[in-house]
């Protein structure tokens, strides 16, 4: 009878443990919706651009040599609507669903960042060791995640890719530029 | 002595060579034609080898891992041009992710089966006559290892009759240790065993009565004939075939569907052997 009741109650323990793992699980996911809508009363100006790839075709991988459009642009600018409150990433990420270009990141909730790792199956690492994906908000690079940076009326979102760390997109991580 | 089937019967050297050469393509040939046909034909050799034992394993082994290997790519892997749907994480599920998680999972099943065949053909005493002059004790020590598992799974069936027997009820971890005693126990009985039959005082020698016949010789040639053809067509890049980011390859030539026949032909081999031994 005894060793019965210890079991239901370590059956009952994991049980709980694994209700408690699945509810973090899908905290993970927030809800996101693929629409742009227009009831949004503010507005900014997304673009996304891979024009540095141009210049360093040689250090493409040949499979994606198909992917880059001639003038490097795969969404040119394009005015949004958003409400406040919503991340570069959140506007970005309703452009992308909404204009069906192909995006993949990957969310930290430990740093409540999101990083791009591909647009339009462009990836970080496809153009050399020091290529990968940056965004900018009226010509200033924030040194944190998409999720983070909380747009205003008429801010100007750029993502671009860089090839060269940042430096060929007109970012430098040199001391006197802090 | 009685083999498994006619393939079985055949020189070590020519079993050896025809796992070698099937399972090494599909394992390094990522071509999704070259991997359905090893899936198709290392399944018929493997029925033909152990009947409905072979469909048990497939159906309730080998199909549920299929799928799961070929879910688990495209919950992970985002790539690729053609974007089916929004996972719930916001990230896209893609055609190519799919499709390499499939073929990826062909491959891996397949290889599974072929090395399930192996084991049937390749028994340890072959594997000590290929290997035993060159790795002595190391073949000998893979072989007595290999042994193990079918042993350990026979004796622990025992314990749990024995067990079952005496009125005991099913317990895994005293079953288990019982076991270890008497793994621990057998291994002091057989280091005693080699030792008193004059283990390592002299080089060894093993008794081993395969004879390298003309028909050994007519499949040996075979079997080089078919790996010559289709190592030279895989260095030509006719089996180039990319998933990312999108899903294509070298076109399919003449030369693609010749090869791929030789393929075809090489994996049925044993089968072929097989039912011509049966008809005469």
């Amino acid at each position: 009878m005894k060793k019965t009741n210890l079991w239901k109650m370590a059956a009952l323990f994991l049980l709980l443990v694994a209700g408690i793992f699945a509810v973090l699980f899908f905290a993970r996911f927030r809800k996101r919706s693929g629409t742009l809508s227009d009831e949004g009363s503010l507005h900014c100006t997304v673009s996304i651009r891979c024009d540095t790839i141009l210049a360093n075709m040689d250090k493409l991988d040949p499979d994606k040599k198909e992917l880059v459009p001639s003038d490097g642009v795969l969404l040119p600018e394009t005015i949004v609507s958003f409400n406040g409150g919503e991340s570069a990433f959140d506007v970005l990420y309703k452009v992308v669903r909404e204009k069906k270009i192909h995006m993949e990141f990957s969310d930290s909730p430990m740093y409540n960042a999101v990083y791009i790792e591909g647009i339009g199956n462009i990836y970080e690492f496809d153009c050399g060791d020091l290529s990968g994906w940056m965004y900018s908000v009226n010509g200033y690079f924030p040194n944190y995640g998409f999720s983070l940076y909380e747009l205003k009326d008429g801010d100007v979102l750029e993502v671009m890719y860089t090839c060269d760390l940042g430096e060929d997109v007109g970012n430098s991580y040199k001391p006197e530029a802090e | 002595m009685r083999y498994r089937d006619a393939f079985s019967g055949f020189h070590p050297i020519n079993n050896f060579l025809f796992f070698i050469i099937v399972t090494g393509y599909t394992m390094f040939v990522m071509h999704p034609a070259v991997l359905i046909i090893s899936l198709i034909t290392a399944n018929i050799y493997h029925i033909s080898l152990k009947k409905e034992k072979a469909v048990y394993f497939g159906a309730l082994y080998m199909l549920p891992l299929m799928l799961l290997a070929a879910v688990l790519n495209p919950a992970f892997n985002h790539e690729g041009v053609t974007v089916l749907t929004y996972l719930p994480s916001g990230n896209p599920l893609t055609l190519e992710a799919c499709l390499y998680g499939a073929f990826s999972a062909v491959m891996m099943i397949s290889v599974i089966v072929w090395f399930a065949c192996y084991t049937e053909v390749m028994t340890s005493d072959k594997f000590v006559y290929l290997f035993g002059r060159i790795i002595p004790s190391l073949s000998l020590v893979i072989s007595m290892a290999l042994r193990f598992v079918p042993r350990f799974i026979e004796k622990f069936r025992q314990i749990k009759e024995a067990r079952a027997g005496a009125g005991e009820k099913g317990n895994a971890f005293t079953e288990l240790s019982v076991m270890i005693t008497w793994a621990l126990e057998n291994s002091i009985d057989t280091a005693d065993s080699m030792h008193a039959r004059g283990y390592g005082s002299t080089k060894r020698t093993a008794f081993s009565i395969y004879v390298f016949g003309s028909k050994d010789k007519e499949l040996l040639l075979w079997l080089l004939f078919c790996g010559f053809c289709l190592i030279c067509s895989n260095a030509a890049g006719i089996y180039e075939w990319r998933f990312y980011p999108t899903f294509k390859g070298a076109p399919f030539s003449p030369v693609t569907v010749f090869s791929l026949l030789i393929f075809t032909a090489l994996c049925l081999t044993p089968v072929f052997i097989d039912y011509s031994y049966d008809k005469h």
